[in-house]
């Protein structure tokens, strides 16, 4: 299924927008109170691609990405206009499971916040939330997702140790285990690498091309190289708004938009 | 700014802290260092045989020959004093001597009934001795010693009378013999105040040595030892060897205290040596020794604080502490998430806000009268318990007492849990409640653990509410939390007012009040102890 809908976008070519995106919003508004947060957002993400948020600073990109998981709940005041679908299903509508969409879009923060806690604990908190609770069991799900974080090789031996212990890639690299753990088909991450040395970027960067395979990524960043480097897809945000979302090679290359082309040369931002 | 003002500056403010620090020491040394020296003498100090007597007596510890032993010498070295007390007190308690005259007098007229004597003989036997009986009382209760010596020569004009030989009658003359050998050298006309100043002297030697040998054993157990430590003892001897008089000045003026030595009282009479002679040998009658008495941590004190330790006192202030905490912790800690984590910034919370830190500055008293009201006539017969102060009303009315301190150091301790750790959560799919038990709740713990130090160390101490509501000064070791029982802060204030008892046993009252202090000291430990392990836990070591 997943590999139809790639050779799908493959054959597409140049367009972004595919026929069953995993997520769509619909003139999307989002306001914190009466401040807007963004606006009119349109735009399609396709399954097992990697898309890239940039903009500057205020734009709304964390907004609009804080959105798509609901995150953005937990702030009094805010409501949403338009529409929102993640997986078929329309997020903020009222019957929706809160828990289980947060389960199926996980999300990595800009500082590495993994629990003062074990590695173990750290990674078994998702899949302990839903449910599972045997031994070999967890065991099993915690060494896929190290692996999958390519964090197993350099914790394995003591995963009884503080999660705090380890270093600030490291720790990024188990958050991103502890939100695979609870097998999510979308990964949000927003500026994953801004409080990382440039050799612990380097991984997460490699890391996120592995992972494209198996989920959708989202990742916002401030680094353009980055996301050039690893990304399928860029959105331009500004000013709350979409303004241009296109594949990454064009949006830095052949921008359509004149503040694309402004904000890529850097000629404000 | 020069560099040379901002160095001097530099230097002054490190001068002035460290100053300050210093001065924060000296502060402490000088109100903790007196009251763990008083203090410490409730455990170490000199005890003397009567300790090791009583110890042996209430607690069935030592070694019972050789405590023996050691009263028998005791003893040999205590018998002049009550011996020549008592050839003292032979020649002047008058009445004492009044009564035996009259004894013997009845016992006479009854012997003379069966006897086969003519009914004349009888009369004028009977004349004859209310005759001497009555000279004897003159002479006993006259304070001239013409009149006396008058009365005492003509009943013994009698001594060698046949009609008396053998027969209960000759007591009489016997009475009048052993007077007039116990009188010489006695003032007369002093007698009345040397009867009372020796029975005086006979009461401070009661505490000092306790009961006199043959003497009924008192029915207080208070009374049945001496001075069971050195400083008591010498407190005694100085009560012994003093007399102390109030004399007054003049109208309006206060009174004077006058101290006479007691041998000046008794100038002139075998007394007068005795008291040197106590000072000398008071060592070989207590043979004080040096005593560690570690059990006075888990002593009852049989009557009344007078012996023994103060183990249900730390029993009942633990006791009220944990169960205290047992209330105050989880009542605060919802109270605080329900602040932090639900309530919205509107007016019912702001009161509710500001009602806790109104409550924090409520004097304790109150918390008492509260705790009397609520808890005790209101709150327990409820459930049908007994409607009396009892360790559950009392460490509820305590948890009340610690509450808001409870919920403000809660909230401070949630509200600082980094808000990344909650999002963290949230977006892993757990329930608010879930993050809260899970996350929130962990990393506020050492927090909320600061919370318990600092009520906990409030709540041992309280004296006040628990006043009315389950403290008692004296009583049984409770049984059940329904019980009252004795707390280190209330039994400290009991002593205090009851002002006899302190000067009694002095060491006991800073005994008390030291050991509450290590007891909050070890329980603070403890829970700092486990705050850092968590700490170190959080942080990764
Ligand atoms: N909690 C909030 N309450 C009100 N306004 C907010 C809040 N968070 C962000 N905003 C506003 O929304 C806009 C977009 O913010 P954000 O999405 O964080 O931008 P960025 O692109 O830098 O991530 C900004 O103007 C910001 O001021
Ligand atoms: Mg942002």
């Amino acid at each position: 299924m997943k590999e139809n809908i790639r050779d799908k976008t493959a054959q597409n070519g140049e367009t972004a927008q595919c026929a069953c995106p995993i997520i769509s919003s619909k003139d999307f508004n989002f306001y914190y109170g009466t401040t807007m947060g963004v606006k009119n957002i349109t735009m399609n993400i396709n399954p097992c691609s990697v898309t890239a948020i940039i903009g500057p600073s205020g734009c709304g990109k964390s907004t609009f990405l804080r959105s798509i998981n609901r995150m953005n709940d937990l702030i009094p005041g805010v409501w949403t206009e338009g529409k929102l679908v993640v997986d078929g299903q329309d997020i903020y509508d009222k019957r929706v499971n809160l828990v289980n969409l947060r389960q199926q879009v996980g999300m990595v923060f800009q500082k590495p916040n993994p629990f003062p806690k074990s590695i173990f604990d750290n990674v078994a908190y998702g899949p302990r939330l839903q449910g599972i609770t045997q031994r070999t069991a967890l065991d099993e799900v915690i060494e896929q997702s190290l692996k999958a974080s390519a964090l197993w090789e350099e914790v394995k031996d003591n995963l009884r140790k503080s999660a705090l212990a380890l270093s600030g890639g490291q720790q990024q690299r188990l958050c991103i285990a502890r939100a695979l753990a609870t097998r999510p088909r979308v990964l949000l991450m927003d500026e994953p690498c801004s409080a990382l040395d440039p050799l612990a970027t380097g991984k997460i960067e490699d890391l996120i091309n592995q992972l494209k395979n198996d989920y959708t990524i989202v990742i916002v960043t401030h680094n353009m190289q980055q996301a050039a480097r690893v990304s399928e897809t860029t959105a331009f945000f500004c000013l709350g708004e979409l303004i241009e979302y296109d594949l990454t090679s064009k949006i830095f290359e052949n921008p359509s938009n004149k503040k694309t082309e402004d904000y890529i040369t850097g000629r404000f931002g | 700014m020069r560099p040379g003002i901002r160095i001097a500056i530099d230097k002054i403010f490190t001068v002035v802290a460290g100053a300050s620090v210093v001065c924060l020491c000296l502060v402490l040394a000088g109100v903790l260092g007196p009251m763990l020296w008083r203090g410490g003498s409730a455990v170490a100090f000199k005890g003397t045989v009567e300790f090791r007597k009583m110890q042996l007596v209430l607690f069935g510890r030592g070694d019972e020959d050789k405590i023996a032993a050691e009263s028998r010498q005791a003893e040999i070295a205590r018998a002049k004093i009550y011996s020549t007390i008592e050839k003292f007190k032979g020649g002047i308690d008058s009445e004492a001597l009044i009564d035996k005259a009259k004894q013997i007098y009845r016992q006479f007229g009854n012997d003379l009934r069966q006897t086969d004597r003519t009914a004349e003989e009888v009369a004028e036997l009977r004349s004859v001795t209310r005759q001497i009986r009555d000279r004897l009382e003159s002479a006993f209760a006259s304070s001239n010693a013409a009149e006396v010596n008058e009365s005492l020569a003509y009943v013994l004009n009698f001594k060698d009378d046949p009609r008396f030989k053998n027969t209960s009658a000759a007591g009489l003359i016997g009475l009048a013999e052993q007077y007039s050998k116990d009188i010489h050298g006695i003032n007369l006309a002093e007698r009345q105040r040397y009867y009372q100043e020796i029975r005086q002297v006979e009461d401070i030697l009661t505490e000092l040595l306790g009961p006199a040998p043959g003497t009924a054993t008192p029915a207080l157990m208070m009374n049945r030892f001496g001075a069971t430590r050195w400083d008591l003892a010498q407190k005694l001897l100085g009560q012994l060897c003093w007399y102390e008089e109030w004399i007054k000045q003049g109208p309006g003026q206060p009174m004077v205290k006058r101290l006479t030595p007691r041998s000046q009282r008794f100038a002139g009479t075998e007394i007068e040596g005795l008291f040197i002679y106590i000072q000398k040998n008071l060592p070989e009658m207590l043979k004080p020794k040096p005593t560690f008495y570690w059990q006075y941590f888990i002593d009852d004190s049989t009557p009344g604080h007078y012996f023994g330790g103060v183990g249900p006192e730390i029993l009942g202030t633990l006791l009220l502490t944990i169960l205290a905490m047992l209330f105050v912790v989880p009542f605060g800690v919802i109270s605080a998430a329900y602040l932090v984590e639900c309530a919205s910034d509107n007016l019912v919370i702001r009161i509710i806000r500001m009602s806790i830190n109104t409550l924090a500055g409520v004097p304790s008293i109150v918390f008492g009268l509260f705790g009397l009201a609520f808890f005790v006539l209101f709150f327990l017969p409820l459930f049908g318990a007994p409607s009396k102060g009892c360790i559950l009303a009392a460490s509820m009315t305590l948890a009340v007492l610690t509450l808001p301190v409870m919920i403000r150091a809660s909230e401070e301790a949630i509200r600082a849990v980094p808000q990344t750790y909650k999002e963290a959560s949230l977006a892993l799919g757990a329930s608010r409640f879930r993050t809260f038990v899970k996350v929130t709740l962990p990393a506020a713990l050492p927090g909320i653990l600061t919370g318990v130090i600092l009520s906990l160390s409030r709540v041992a101490g309280e004296t006040a509410p628990v006043l009315f509501t389950g403290a008692v000064a004296l009583g049984p070791v409770p049984k059940s939390i329904f019980d009252p029982t004795r707390t280190l802060s209330y039994g400290s204030y009991d002593m205090a007012v009851g002002d006899k008892l302190a000067a009694m046993v002095p060491h006991n009252q800073f005994g008390m009040v030291v050991t509450l202090v290590l007891l909050i000291l070890c329980l603070n430990t403890v829970a700092i102890i486990l705050r850092s392990r968590m700490f170190k836990k959080l942080a990764g070591h």
